[in-house]
């Protein structure tokens, strides 16, 4: 079942690169290593690998572009004030 | 402040009577919005952009809404997590929601942070039991603060999420049959999953229960290598328009579609001509 600690998981193996490149070469023991149970780790081992990398590459991006607005704004409020 | 929010959103709902077709409010199309509005219905506003706003940008939106019924749209909450939302969070969009006075509000059910790291957007959730309950949860802390419950948006996703047990369809009927408030149908997301995971999209429209649709959202996105990302950057694809028309034909309540459109923004005819396609997939549907 779904707990804080397996998502805050998925969100480090979605978000963190390197952790994500250890997990792919271990995905079960990576995740019993992390505390989850044998169930959500078991449950990792089978993850969608192509769903994986498309949607963190996905999420980069997002993360990126939402930086360029936001330093965009930055400048904007400099440059008005 | 929950009674008082509640208060403005329910002086700014409509008894909705017909159908109506609307846009998503984007500052560079602003211009063409507003030279529009006797073709548009409805504008439904990204609720985040403003949650930091300068009075003079909340200004301008009251203006917007004096002028053309809005709907605040959130991307950040996060509710369909085993997480509880942030207080602060719902606060946020719960001060806006009392100094605009949509006529709704509406979420995604999605996850967007885990462990302190933000994602950077929308995550589909785990599908099982303890994900429903979570998201019913923060549903409800959400409507308790606000005053009125959210629509809830079906969303799209690159990867079928691990843990799961429940199928997309099955967990969003588990939501909806106990959240409070109403669906809010995304065709474009139903047509990138059914094509990434492989489902029928038109079982999964039968298989959802329609009758608590608030308001549907069309889009369009990419092929990226075998699957399809629901960019926003592209035109409405004609296996969208073919689903509206099936769920209008499916229900006869006014329905409330928008048309979200995030860059590469085209002239405003090009978007004026989807929304009429819409309204034709709709008409069609209702014959």
């Amino acid at each position: 079942m779904s707990t804080p600690a397996f998502e805050a998981f998925l969100a480090r193996i979605y978000v963190e690169q390197e952790t994500r490149d250890r997990f792919l070469a271990d995905p079960k023991g990576e995740a019993l290593r992390a505390g989850l149970t044998e169930e959500q780790a078991t449950a990792l081992a089978k993850i969608d690998q192509t769903g994986l990398r498309l949607a963190a590459s996905s999420f980069e991006r997002k993360r990126m572009s939402k930086k360029a607005g936001a330093n965009r704004t930055w400048l904007l409020r400099l440059w008005n004030h | 402040m929950a009674a008082a929010v509640a208060a403005a959103v329910g002086a700014a709902a409509v008894e909705m009577k017909k159908d109506r077709f609307g846009i998503g409010w984007r500052p560079q199309l602003a211009a063409g919005i507003f030279a529009n509005l006797d073709k548009i219905d409805i504008v439904e506003v990204i609720a985040d952009d403003y949650f930091d706003a300068s009075s003079r940008k909340i200004l301008a939106l009251r203006t917007l809404a004096a002028q053309t019924p809005v709907t605040l749209h959130g991307v950040g909450l996060g509710p369909a997590s085993t997480v509880p939302v942030e207080t602060k969070r719902i606060d946020q969009f719960a001060r806006l929601i009392g100094m605009i006075e949509p006529e709704s509000w509406s979420e995604h059910l999605a996850w967007v942070r885990g462990g302190g790291l933000d994602i950077g957007h929308l995550a589909s959730p785990p599908r099982n039991s303890a994900s429903v309950n979570g998201t019913l949860e923060n549903l409800h802390a959400a409507a308790k603060i606000v005053g009125t419950p959210p629509l809830v948006e079906n969303i799209a996703s690159l990867i079928d999420p691990p843990l799961s047990t429940l199928t997309e369809a099955q967990w969003l009927s588990q939501v909806m049959q106990h959240s409070a408030g109403g669906l809010l149908l995304d065709l474009h997301n139903v047509y990138t999953n059914a094509t990434n995971f492989g489902f029928d999209p038109y079982q999964f429209l039968d298989s959802i229960p329609l009758q608590q649709i608030g308001s549907i959202h069309i889009a369009g996105g990419r092929p990226i290598e075998d699957r399809i990302l629901d960019d926003h950057l592209h035109d409405v694809p004609d296996p969208v328009y073919d689903l509206l028309r099936y769920v209008a034909a499916r229900t006869d309540k006014p329905l409330t579609v928008i048309l979200e459109r995030d860059g590469k923004y085209p002239p405003i005819a090009s978007l004026l001509a989807q929304l009429e396609q819409a309204r034709e997939a709709v008409r069609r549907g209702r014959v």
